[in-house]
């Protein structure tokens, strides 16, 4: 078992890697979401983005089970990432069994509850005096979070923010605001490409994108990209579906 | 963030006819000229809404060659801004570089019609004078181009009013179950996303459900949609009050 300090390098060291080359955003933000679930001990952490409308959108989470980017995307209008991502203050330990919290958010209450939550926290990913969306943790036991790991949590917060503003840097546009809807638009890629492949391969969704994430890693590729090729016909899937998913899937 | 403006012209973009706004909405940009170009494959894309001559001579200038900004922006999925068309490296578009100094036009923006893989086409702002978008004139931009998006996406298959037609619009249109159902109508029924979209709003239409429901429905595998080569005449199940 890795100390906590070799964990931050480790994630530190990978985060670092991928901001200079050129990498995917989706995958970047989903594995820093499963290593904010390790370093912060949270059972899931989903990474929240405004649209032009100021509804948030779950980017990228600690698990892609559908149950759980569904309770993320519940966030779109309701919890405590809506009140954060308003005034830029992290909402922290807030209880879902609260009735606070279930007369002001039911559905997104009951929902997380039904998935086994018991708290949940809400941190702000902040730019330059703005806010473009929120981390969302989630923790299945009552303890609440630490001073320390709510520094930690805003760090994570930043980096993702960093990363999301960082996608594209050879496009011609730099403007923020294009970047956030590439991001948006990348994300619904990949459900695109979910859908085609679990019909294709007559599987489960969740069991269909784990063979494409687990191929599109083990082979270098950008999941936007590769998701992409499938969906416009240029790249097969008939050598995705053939690749052993299970190596790479354990990467815990 | 948008301006009070643009949220006026979002709702006059919402009738059934394609509005005359395009004036108003290149004069709230401080551009000379807006074009609206429906799709992205050669000899299949249109002009579909313009402000005056300046914007079509543009956007056929593109078309004609084949290349530009339009182009660029729709094959990477992401707005394509020109501040100043005369700083451009001339390698980049070359013939496009001279024809477009021809008309008088130094900046050009644009934004991407799309819906995942999906791309239906771009909207392209010209000016005749160098310079940036503000920050909120290119916040606007974008909203224009996600109600755009949905207007173009409305004309291959006008199942009924925009006015009424709600399916599409944010959190609708950010909902994973609707875009993965969108991917296995696709192989389904072997046909692009596209019609894969239209012909599941044409089916929750047809059924009176929720374009969610009826995504949902597909990805959990109880409903299967049968092809059908004339998926329209629909709307006469609908309650015109």
């Amino acid at each position: 078992m890795a100390t906590r300090e070799q964990q931050l390098t480790e994630v530190f060291v990978e985060v670092a890697d991928s901001l200079i080359d050129d990498f995917d955003v989706i995958d970047f933000l989903q594995k820093l979401s499963v290593h904010c679930m390790e370093l912060l001990d949270v059972a899931a952490v989903g990474i929240l983005l405004a649209d032009e409308n100021d509804n948030l959108h779950v980017l990228a989470a600690s698990d892609e089970h559908t149950r759980l980017l569904e309770l993320f995307a519940l966030q779109h209008d309701q919890g405590p990432c809506v009140d954060c991502y308003h005034d830029g203050l992290p909402r922290i330990n807030v209880s879902l069994t609260d009735p606070t919290a279930t007369a002001r958010w039911p559905q997104f209450a009951r929902s997380a509850q039904d998935t086994g939550f018991v708290s949940t926290n809400a941190l702000p990913l902040r730019l330059r005096g703005r806010v473009i969306g929120a981390l969302s943790l989630f923790r299945a036991g009552p303890a609440p979070l630490a001073e320390q790991d709510l520094a930690l949590a805003q760090a994570l917060a930043d980096v993702a923010t960093i990363a999301i503003l960082q996608q594209r840097t050879l496009a011609l546009s730099e403007a923020e605001r294009d970047q956030l809807q590439y991001a948006l638009n990348s994300r619904i890629v990949i459900e695109q490409v979910k859908g085609i492949l679990a019909e294709r391969w007559q599987m489960p969704i969740d069991e269909a994108f784990g063979i494409f994430r687990a191929y599109a890693r083990a082979h270098n590729r950008k999941l936007s990209d590769l998701a992409r090729a499938i969906a416009d016909g240029t790249q097969g899937t008939d050598t995705i579906r053939a690749f052993p998913s299970r190596a790479t899937e354990t990467d815990s | 963030m948008i301006s009070d403006r643009m949220a006026e012209i979002l709702r006059r973009l919402q009738t059934k006819e394609w509005p005359d706004v395009a004036a108003d909405t290149a004069e709230l940009l401080a551009v000379d000229g807006i074009a609206v170009s429906a799709g992205n494959a050669p000899g299949g894309t249109e002009i579909l809404w313009s402000s005056d001559s300046l914007s079509r001579d543009f956007e056929d200038l593109q078309l004609t060659l084949g290349y530009g900004p339009g182009r660029d922006c729709l094959a990477d999925g992401i707005a394509v801004r020109v501040p100043d068309l005369g700083r451009v490296h001339e390698g980049r578009w070359p013939a496009l570089l001279i024809e477009a100094s021809a008309l008088n036009v130094r900046a050009v923006f644009c934004f991407p019609l799309h819906i995942g893989a999906i791309t239906l086409g771009a909207l392209t702002l010209v000016r005749r004078t160098p310079g940036h978008l503000t920050p909120l004139q290119g916040d606007d931009a974008n909203v224009l181009a996600v109600a755009l998006t949905k207007r173009v996406l409305d004309l291959g298959s006008p199942l009924r009013s925009a006015a009424e037609n709600q399916d599409l619009v944010a959190p609708v249109l950010h909902q994973a179950v609707l875009h993965q159902a969108t991917g296995m109508v696709s192989v389904q029924l072997s046909v692009t996303l596209t019609e894969a979209l239209l012909r599941l709003r044409a089916y929750a239409y047809g059924h009176s459900r929720t374009l969610t429901d009826t995504a949902r429905d597909v990805v959990d595998r109880r409903l299967r949609l049968e092809p059908d080569p004339h998926p329209t005449n629909v709307t006469e199940d609908e309650d015109e009050d």
